[in-house]
């Protein structure tokens, strides 16, 4: 893949140098209400993720620190190889709190007990209380010991283990992947009338989505292939024959990535002059499946700034879901809604689930162009509720339809 | 569509010579599946080594005891005479095709002209295979091949490998939510 644009330095020069810079800023703005943060045992990828979140959104309560001698608060990922060493590296460390995070922290829990192990991805909204919290509570462990030293009477203290952490911040111990994935928005009113909260909606030009759905309407609309640059990785769009999307991410890697609010300035599109395919370690994407997984993992559950709740809409058709992010009851959302026009509300009315989850499909539907918001004016045919359908007798309520006891099996067996 | 009650519990799958019929039931049967596949002595030589000339089955055990027949139908046409038969009474219908085909927007056609009265009453989901090595026609296409062809609303069309037991299973349970998009999944 050859961009138009002037070649960018070396990967590697840039998260370096990147990192430098965001250090640098950082520790001279030293305040006693900053958690000095120590990314330890991290990858280039989440120091780089982590430091846009500093530089961006926490600037006022969290700065990152070169050493281990300045923190109060360490972060380590315990899913990269050698995690063990990285551990004894805190040692003569023992008043800086210690946060971890992990793929599948239950599993890490066995081998690091007591530790308090977030799961990936991040929840960026709450990682600077956890990180404040973790850092004060060993602070206050380490006053007690002393303390205790000092006065005969025993002083209780309280363990690691018993920190207390939000529910909601796909904390591994307690982790519940579709809070992280859909978010935990509560419902909102049935009807039009009441204000909508902000968090309610998420700007997409904040997000990769922003920057990925512009790059794809601007290659089919012109028929050259365009270039998304100023990431870790490059993501190419080929507009012809299929429109797809190329690039070097992995999968774990664009899932946060596409959590994460970027900066306006980090990524560019350009137009490229040549194009090929599957070089190296690149994927080649449908680009709807990519949009719709980049929009879903933006979205968590929200919808598009500008977006009407309760305007009707349809899906033109089903994802490719064998491609496409399942959320909840994605398929069911899906079964619905191309049959009938309605509104998000009206569909999680209907399937009686939490409107969050219709939300996630509609931000994927949006922007992989697979909404229809064209409304015919002759009232659509009422598509019978869930609710409205025949009540089962007694005998049937226990015995579910084979329907049901299939996709049990499905659903348990896959 | 047909009542759950007048169904037999059995799944058709349909579609293409080599479209993965048989690799699809295997992958989803509890049972080694049970293959009346013969060696291919006519134009289906040349694609494939074996052909199913009769049918396949499987099987799915539920937790209650119960079983759910799958039933893979004879890919040529000239077995087009089993399908009929075959498709009696069943839930539905996963009609897959081989992607690398000449013409498989016209084996789309064909083979939803044949089910015609069983999609009816029932309900069909489409698994595109082979598209690692023949990614053209995309999904985009099928869709408006099926517009085309007057399906509002659309089945659901996925991209599918039938190796992989949860292709093959997210094709069914599209097929089930079309059926019944109350069914509760949680």
């Amino acid at each position: 893949m050859k961009a138009s644009a002037e070649r960018p330095p070396s990967r590697h020069h840039q998260l370096t140098a990147h990192r430098e810079s965001v250090m640098s800023r950082h520790t001279t703005l030293p305040g006693p209400h900053l958690t000095a943060l120590y990314l330890l045992h991290a990858g280039s990828m989440d120091v780089r993720l982590i430091s846009l979140s500093v530089e961006r959104h926490w600037k006022h309560a969290v700065r990152l620190v070169p050493t281990l001698d300045e923190a109060r608060v360490v972060l380590v990922d315990c899913d990269r190889p050698g995690v063990e060493a990285a551990f004894e590296q805190l040692g003569p460390y023992p008043s800086a709190g210690i946060v971890c995070y992990a793929f599948h922290p239950k599993d890490h829990a066995l081998r690091f007990p007591n530790r308090l192990i977030l799961g990936k991805p991040l929840n960026l909204d709450a990682l600077p209380g956890i990180l404040a919290k973790a850092a004060n509570d060993t602070a206050a462990i380490k006053a007690a010991v002393t303390a205790r030293r000092q006065v005969p009477a025993p002083t209780p203290t309280p363990p690691m283990a018993a920190v207390e952490t939000p529910s909601s911040l796909g904390h591994g111990l307690h982790m519940d992947e579709e809070r992280d994935l859909c978010g935990a928005m509560d419902d909102i009113p049935l009807t039009p009338g009441t204000p909508l909260s902000e968090k309610l909606f998420f700007a997409p030009d904040q997000y990769l989505i922003g920057h990925l759905s512009r790059a794809v309407e601007q290659a089919v609309a012109s028929g050259r292939p365009h270039v998304i640059s100023g990431l870790p990785h490059l993501i190419g769009v080929q507009p012809q024959p299929l429109p797809v999307c190329v690039t070097a991410f992995r999968g774990n890697q664009l899932r946060p990535f596409s959590m994460t609010q970027l900066p306006h300035a980090t990524a560019r599109i350009v137009s490229a002059l040549i194009f090929s395919e599957s070089v190296g370690t690149e994927t080649v994407y449908a680009a709807e499946d990519f949009l719709w997984n980049i929009a879903a993992w933006a979205a968590r559950g929200r919808l598009p700034v500008g977006t009407d709740p309760y305007q009707r809409v349809r899906l033109k058709a089903w994802p490719n879901f064998t491609q496409a992010f399942l959320s909840p009851h994605a398929l069911r959302i899906a079964a619905l809604w191309t049959r009938t026009w309605a509104s998000p509300v009206e569909i999680a009315t209907q399937l009686a689930i939490p409107h969050r989850y219709v939300f996630s499909v509609f931000s994927s539907a949006h922007f992989s162009g697979l909404l229809d918001r064209n409304a015919p004016t002759v009232a659509p045919i009422a598509v019978i509720p869930v609710a409205a359908q025949p009540s089962p007798s007694p005998k049937q309520e226990q015995r579910p339809s084979i329907l049901s006891r299939i996709l049990r099996k499905l659903l348990n067996a896959v | 569509m047909r009542s759950e009650r007048a169904r037999h519990n059995k799944i058709i799958f349909s579609g293409t010579v080599g479209a993965g019929k048989s690799t699809a039931i295997a992958a989803l049967s509890d049972i080694p599946p049970v293959c009346t596949e013969a060696v291919a002595s006519d134009e289906t030589a040349a694609l494939k080594k074996t052909t199913t000339v009769a049918m396949d089955y499987g099987l799915l055990n539920l937790p209650d005891g119960e079983k759910v027949m799958l039933y893979g139908t004879p890919g040529q046409e000239r077995f087009s005479f089993m399908w009929e038969i075959l498709s009696e009474g069943g839930i539905g219908l996963v009609l897959l095709i081989n992607n690398a085909n000449v013409d498989p927007l016209k084996d789309l056609e064909n083979y939803l002209a044949a089910f015609k009265k069983f999609i009816a009453s029932t309900a069909v989901t489409i698994g595109v295979t082979h598209m690692d090595r023949a990614p053209e026609p995309g999904i985009d296409a099928y869709r408006k091949k099926l517009a085309e062809l007057g399906h509002d609303p659309l089945p659901a069309v996925f991209r599918a490998d039938a190796r992989n037991r949860e292709d093959v299973a997210t094709l069914v349970k599209a097929l089930l939510y079309t059926l019944n998009p109350g069914l509760v999944d949680a």
